[in-house]
């Protein structure tokens, strides 16, 4: 009778996408045999709305460094499921404008708060340096704001206080394209924090006396 | 409570919990509404044209029985489509909100401006619910219990007030107040008796008397007697809906003779049930946006037990549940209470 069958566990939705008809678009995490593994879906059957998943799918594989699975699933290389950053890379890869070519970001950004350039670079075994270039005066609170940043939107690790400029992945794997897509959102975490607030807010019903 | 599970059909299954008749397992029941942004995708059914076409409104409704496998189906998702034949002015909003009341835009100021228009049950926004129910009613009409909704005066002066000039209101002028439930009653009526002719099982009647707001002697003084009416003239089994803590007015809406009351997570099962007994069914009361919405399965099913090992009639999400709800944390609520039954069987 039912057409829904068990995909796994909804981990993030984006709920009207503004590219392709308002559909639903959701990430859902399995737990195959291989490890841990991400499938993007839809129930819309609008015709061609295989299509603008296809794009999705494709998009995650190049911001986040993702690889497909033959089953069609997604999962990084490393095996560990860094759900908090895969969630961020399929929230990037629906915003990403389907006319242009999807490309990785770059390691370095500029960082409108302080105007300066910020660079993150692989140390190796998982581990990222956040450097920061211009006069010493408050260098060293934007490097802290921005690994800052990297962990709570990647669920990456602080290394230790005489390595404070630098965060590592759990897994000890590199991840040079996640990275550089985390970093575009790290200097500003509180304005992704209320973008998520504000989406999750939305199709709460209130009570009568709760509205306006 | 007979042990051979799955020998009624839902429909009978919530009817029979309705009288607190012998049911073969719990119902699964939604008063209100269990739409979803990916139902809708999957019905090829949003809002917020669902809430006013009915062939649309149906068809997302039916994913209540057909997908989420509850014993209920529902097609009247919002709490507005009477405002708006009263001539409110309503927010439709898209897909992902829910469409609202503009009370800041009052229709009403005095208990005169109170006219009952002559299309009430032929504006577009009640008669979709009353087409949707026909609908409904053809297709699943024997297997399924299609419940419909018909708003209480107390929400309707909310809408037609303001809810603070309402409640003002209340305070200042006890007897004009009780004109406007007088008044706007019809409305309930009227929009009820047709939803059975329409062929509704049940009809859900919200009256938002809601635990933030008003006192226990509040629903007493005002509303008791009110739905105790209700029952007489409109004859269906009646859920009446309260959102939040509400435990101080259960004695009271068990004396009214509806057939069950739609309770909240703010109020334990058990308290809840010690107060009601056997007078009233309880609906509910699985948490929305803590439980259903941020939570998962896991969760829903410790609240599903909690309210089966209480004895409450009837299971179900609280309210209407947020639009963005993950479709398998709603299909664990069945899939725990038959687990939950059969658990009883194995000890038995």
């Amino acid at each position: 009778m039912g057409q829904i069958v068990d995909i796994g566990r909804r981990i993030e939705l984006v709920p009207m996408d503004s590219y392709f008809h308002d559909i639903t678009i959701a990430l859902y995490q399995q737990q195959p045999a291989i490890g841990p593994s991400f499938l993007v879906h839809t129930y819309s059957r609008i015709e061609d709305a295989s299509q603008r998943i296809q794009f999705v799918v494709d998009a995650m594989q190049v911001l986040g460094g993702m690889a497909l699975t033959e089953l069609g699933l997604l999962r990084f290389s490393c095996g560990v499921d860094h759900q908090l950053a895969c969630k961020r890379v399929f929230l990037e890869a629906c915003k990403s404008d389907p006319t242009q070519l999807v490309e990785s970001r770059p390691n370095t950004i500029v960082d409108k708060k302080s105007n300066r350039n910020v660079t993150v670079l692989s140390r190796g075994n998982g581990r990222y340096q956040v450097t920061v270039d211009g006069d010493e005066t408050g260098k060293e609170r934007r490097v802290s704001a921005i690994t800052g940043g990297l962990i709570k939107l990647g669920d990456m690790i602080a290394t230790d206080e005489k390595n404070s400029d630098q965060v590592v992945f759990s897994c000890g794997r590199s991840h040079d394209a996640l990275v550089g897509l985390l970093l575009v959102r790290a200097p500003n975490v509180r304005a992704v924090v209320r973008e998520h607030q504000m989406t999750a807010s939305r199709g709460v019903l209130s009570s009568p006396s709760q509205q306006e | 409570m007979k042990t051979e599970i799955n020998s009624m059909t839902s429909r009978q299954r919530v009817l029979a919990a309705l009288s607190r008749e012998p049911v073969d397992r719990t119902p699964v029941c939604n008063p209100t509404s269990v739409a979803t942004v990916e139902l809708m995708d999957l019905a090829d059914a949003s809002f917020p044209e669902a809430n006013r076409q009915p062939e649309l409104m149906a068809r997302l409704a039916a994913t209540g029985y057909t997908e989420l496998e509850f014993d209920t189906i529902m097609p009247v998702f919002t709490i507005i489509q009477e405002s708006s034949a009263l001539g409110c002015k309503i927010q439709w909003e898209q897909k992902d909100n829910w469409p609202t009341v503009k009370m800041r835009e009052p229709i009403y100021e005095d208990v005169d401006d109170i006219n009952i228009p002559s299309d009430l049950l032929t504006h577009q926004d009640t008669k979709c619910v009353l087409d949707a129910i026909k609908i409904l009613k053809k297709e699943y009409g024997d297997e399924v219990a299609i419940i419909g909704k018909t708003m209480g005066p107390w929400s309707l002066g909310y809408h037609g007030f303001g809810v603070e000039s309402f409640l003002l209101m209340s305070l200042d002028d006890p007897d004009k107040t009780m004109q406007c439930l007088d008044k706007l009653k019809k409305v309930t009526i009227d929009f009820g008796v047709a939803q059975i002719e329409a062929g509704a099982d049940a009809l859900t009647l919200p009256d938002h008397a809601t635990g933030d707001l008003v006192s226990g002697d509040y629903y007493r003084r005002y509303l008791r007697d009110l739905h105790t009416e209700f029952v007489d003239r409109i004859p269906i089994p009646l859920i009446l809906h309260i959102c939040g803590r509400t435990v101080d007015r259960m004695e009271y809406i068990a004396q009214t003779g509806m057939s069950a009351f739609h309770y909240d997570s703010k109020n334990h099962p058990q308290e809840s049930i010690d107060i009601t007994q056997d007078r009233i069914s309880l609906v509910g009361n699985i948490n929305n946006p803590e439980t259903l919405f941020a939570r998962g399965p896991e969760e829903v099913r410790q609240e599903v037990y909690k309210n089966l090992d209480a004895g409450v009639q009837l299971v179900g999400p609280e309210c209407a549940i947020p639009l963005q709800t993950a479709v398998e944390n709603l299909m664990e609520i069945p899939k725990a209470v038959r687990d939950w039954h059969k658990e009883r069987v194995a000890q038995n």
